[in-house]
């Protein structure tokens, strides 16, 4: 289960592929502004950051990967200011 | 990055091969929508990397086909024959400008307008009353705020030589299996990334969540060709701007690549780990026998020593066969990168000649030695061209005789033993021995008599005697004054050799037998009058004494019954020239049994004296197709040792 509801989070974990953007943008366009734990999550996949951008989710936890830890938390940071 | 071109060439060959095999598939089952995202996507990823250079015309052609097949595989239009012709018309025409651009750095000079024709050819097809658009002009004024935002946004990108990138990935780029953030993730030197939207986000509930729409605007402090390089799938999809004056780097870097394009081989990972490990265990080798001379230096007992050098030897011959082994498997790279060339050239040839030919393939998968594949092409592509020419008959005579009036050209491979063999067969005319006694006789290649006495298979042989050539009418494909003596060079220089029979009235067949790689061959040593030769395992059934009593005169020749089988004697030192050797009366003659297609065949040597594993090299130089000499070996105390192919010896 790469992406799942544990009470109020969303938790990202493993590997998230092209096909997990689908189920993440079902959770939060339920509920907007739910957080999004992205603490066990291995990989992204481009689509599934899109809709942490795309709906500026406030993301939880450290990042492993040091890629997105450094470039692309800061921009989420960025659009969830914006929003 | 050097090697730049190299890639694009190695990567566009592949594509334009998987592409081409599809489209044979789909010629066969046009709805097959497997095949067509197959195609699509090769098309996709060629169309990318073209944008690395300057190859505009073949771009914008392989845009164009993009959207034919994306209209087929959302079925917006039902593939047919013509579709499909139109599709491998375009995969032909970027095999040739991939010959085109390897051959001089850019595309001919006529590439604009015969990739336009071609555009206009597919758009006429996907909408019957469109007009043939006009030149597409060159993007106006490019929207360059980005790279100020950028650098606004990001203070801390260091000084000097930059290069900007905006990555706009395709709206579908996740159908097609892109990850835009692991190629972002990829790119060198990355010192600042901002993300965007290219649309406003809008509404969230019409959000689609596979359609992309982040714009990446990258920032990096490596050069430009390395940046490029990383991003050469999605080029069509990038902006590249070098910030300050760094615009003498990117001329320098772009002439820099010809030269050293000659020799590249790709190298699966797995392979190079492989040699890592090896590596590595001949270190610990190394050490081992480092160790055993101090022993030996502080005068450890002999016994001992022995034992460890023993020990260590076995150690070494294992590691060095691996390591031979491992990079023997790295030489070897499939037939198909070669044979994917033919069916577009043949397909031409066909079109000069004013033939209709189709070229079956078969056994393109098989394996073979690098060389062989470099060396291979042209004596092949000679061979199919005397087959479409010489071979195939117009299409009037052929209904004449009662065949197709498609002519078929088959080109197959197999594996046998350490061999490859690759037949070239057609179903036209055969040739006609008398024909070419006639042309022997009118060249006086040899005297009368001499060519009287020839068997008919021998009188075809002469085909590859220098300076033949059969075809009455010097042809603009085949007369080049190259005739099959060139081929048979050619063969015999890759330590192989060719065949060629002939049926009249049911065409031709020529047989190359080449070694798969120089391999290591487990030779056996023989002595005869009193010099030493290699005769490969393989070819030796068994070796065996016998008491001379046994031997029986048949006529004017020897036998002996092996198993109920009279097999012929036949003394190697006759064979070799070297006369009848006088054997000690009464001795027991010792003798190799060797297989040939018409049943065995025993052959005297003086002595069986060793086994070996050798590297066999085949004859080079003035030496080359010496016949019965298989080539030449090195052995451990320096001495060549001459290996004899035994069974063309016997021949």
């Amino acid at each position: 289960m790469t992406v799942r509801l544990d009470g109020t989070l969303i938790r990202l974990e493993g590997r998230c592929h092209v096909e997990d953007a689908e189920p993440l943008f079902v959770l939060l366009l339920a509920v907007p502004g739910r957080p999004v734990d992205w603490s066990g999550a291995e990989t992204l996949h481009t689509a599934v950051v899109q809709v942490l951008v795309a709906f500026g989710a406030p993301v939880l936890g450290d990042n492993r990967d040091d890629f997105i830890r450094r470039w692309i938390a800061p921009t989420l940071t960025r659009v969830r200011a914006d929003t | 990055m050097e090697n730049l071109n190299d890639q694009f060439l190695a990567e566009g060959r592949e594509l334009v091969q998987s592409a081409g095999d599809d489209l044979v598939a789909l010629a066969a089952r046009p709805d097959d929508p497997d095949r067509i995202d197959a195609v699509f996507r090769a098309v996709h990823t060629l169309k990318g990397s073209t944008g690395l250079f300057d190859l505009r015309p073949f771009g914008d052609m392989l845009h164009v086909a993009e959207d034919l097949l994306g209209a087929l595989r959302r079925k917006a239009i039902v593939p047919d024959a013509g579709i499909i012709d139109l599709l491998v018309d375009c995969i032909d025409q970027a095999s040739r400008w991939l010959d085109a651009f390897d051959a001089a750095g850019s595309l001919p000079a006529d590439a604009a307008q015969v990739g336009r024709r071609l555009q206009d050819d597919i758009r006429r097809l996907m909408d019957p009353t469109a007009p043939d658009e006009p030149a597409r002009t060159e993007a106006t004024a490019v929207d360059r705020s980005w790279v100020d935002a950028i650098l606004d946004a990001h203070p801390a990108i260091p000084q000097g030589d930059l290069v900007a990138v905006r990555y706009a990935p395709r709206e579908d780029c996740f159908f097609t299996g892109d990850d835009p953030l692991a190629l972002v993730k990829a790119i060198p030197g990355l010192c600042a990334l901002s993300i965007g939207a290219r649309q406003p986000w809008g509404a969230l509930d019409e959000f689609d969540p596979f359609r992309c729409n982040l714009v990446f605007d990258a920032v990096s402090t490596a050069p430009r060709a390395d940046v490029q390089a990383a991003l050469r799938l999605v080029f069509d999809q990038i902006d590249l701007v070098e910030i300050d004056n760094s615009r003498e780097r990117h001329q320098a870097a772009s002439t820099a690549t010809r030269e050293v394009s000659a020799r590249t081989l790709r190298v699966e990972v797995d392979s190079i780990d492989a040699l890592g490990a090896i590596a590595d265990d001949i270190v610990i080798a190394n050490n081992a026998l480092a160790h055993l001379a101090a022993q030996a230096r502080g005068g450890t007992a002999g016994a001992v020593l022995v034992q460890g050098i023993l020990a260590n030897q076995l150690t070494l011959d294992r590691l060095v066969g691996s390591l031979h082994r491992a990079v023997t498997r790295i030489r070897l790279m499939p037939l198909s990168s070669l044979f994917q060339r033919f069916p577009r050239l043949l397909r031409e040839i066909g079109a000069k000649l004013g033939k209709d030919v189709a070229l079956v393939i078969d056994g393109e998968t098989i394996e073979v030695d690098k060389s062989l594949v470099d060396g291979l092409f042209e004596p092949l592509l000679h061979l199919l061209r005397n087959a479409a020419d010489h071979g195939i008959e117009p299409a009037a005579d052929r209904s004449k005789a009662g065949k197709p009036p498609r002519g078929s050209i088959s080109l197959s491979a197999r594996r046998v033993a350490d061999q490859v063999v690759i037949d070239i067969t057609d179903d036209g005319k055969g040739i006609d021995p008398a024909q070419i006694r006639q042309t022997a006789r009118a060249r006086a290649l040899m005297p009368d008599e001499a060519l009287a006495a020839l068997s008919d298979q021998e009188t075809i042989d002469l085909i590859f005697t220098p300076g033949f050539s059969t075809a009455e009418t010097v042809t603009d494909l085949s007369g080049r004054g190259v005739g099959m003596d060139s081929v048979r060079t050619a063969a015999l220089r890759l330590g192989g050799r060719i065949a060629l029979s002939s049926v009249p009235g049911s065409g031709t067949s020529v047989r190359l037998a080449l070694p798969v790689s120089v391999v290591l061959s487990n030779v056996i040593v023989v002595a005869c009058a009193g010099e030493q030769y290699g005769v490969p395992m393989d070819a030796v059934v068994e070796t065996i004494r016998i008491p001379p009593d046994r031997v029986v005169p048949v006529r004017n020749g020897r036998a002996f019954v092996l198993r109920d089988t009279v097999v012929p004697l036949l003394d190697l030192s006759i064979l070799l020239g070297l006369g009848l050797d006088q054997a000690a009366p009464g001795a027991d003659l010792r003798l190799l049994v060797i297989r040939r297609t018409n049943g065995l065949v025993a052959v005297v040597v003086d002595e069986f004296t060793d086994r070996l594993n050798l590297l066999l090299r085949p004859m080079s130089g003035l030496l080359t197709g010496t016949p019965g000499l298989a080539g030449t070996a090195v052995l451990g105390d320096g001495r060549v040792l001459m290996v004899l192919d035994l069974p063309e010896l016997i021949a």
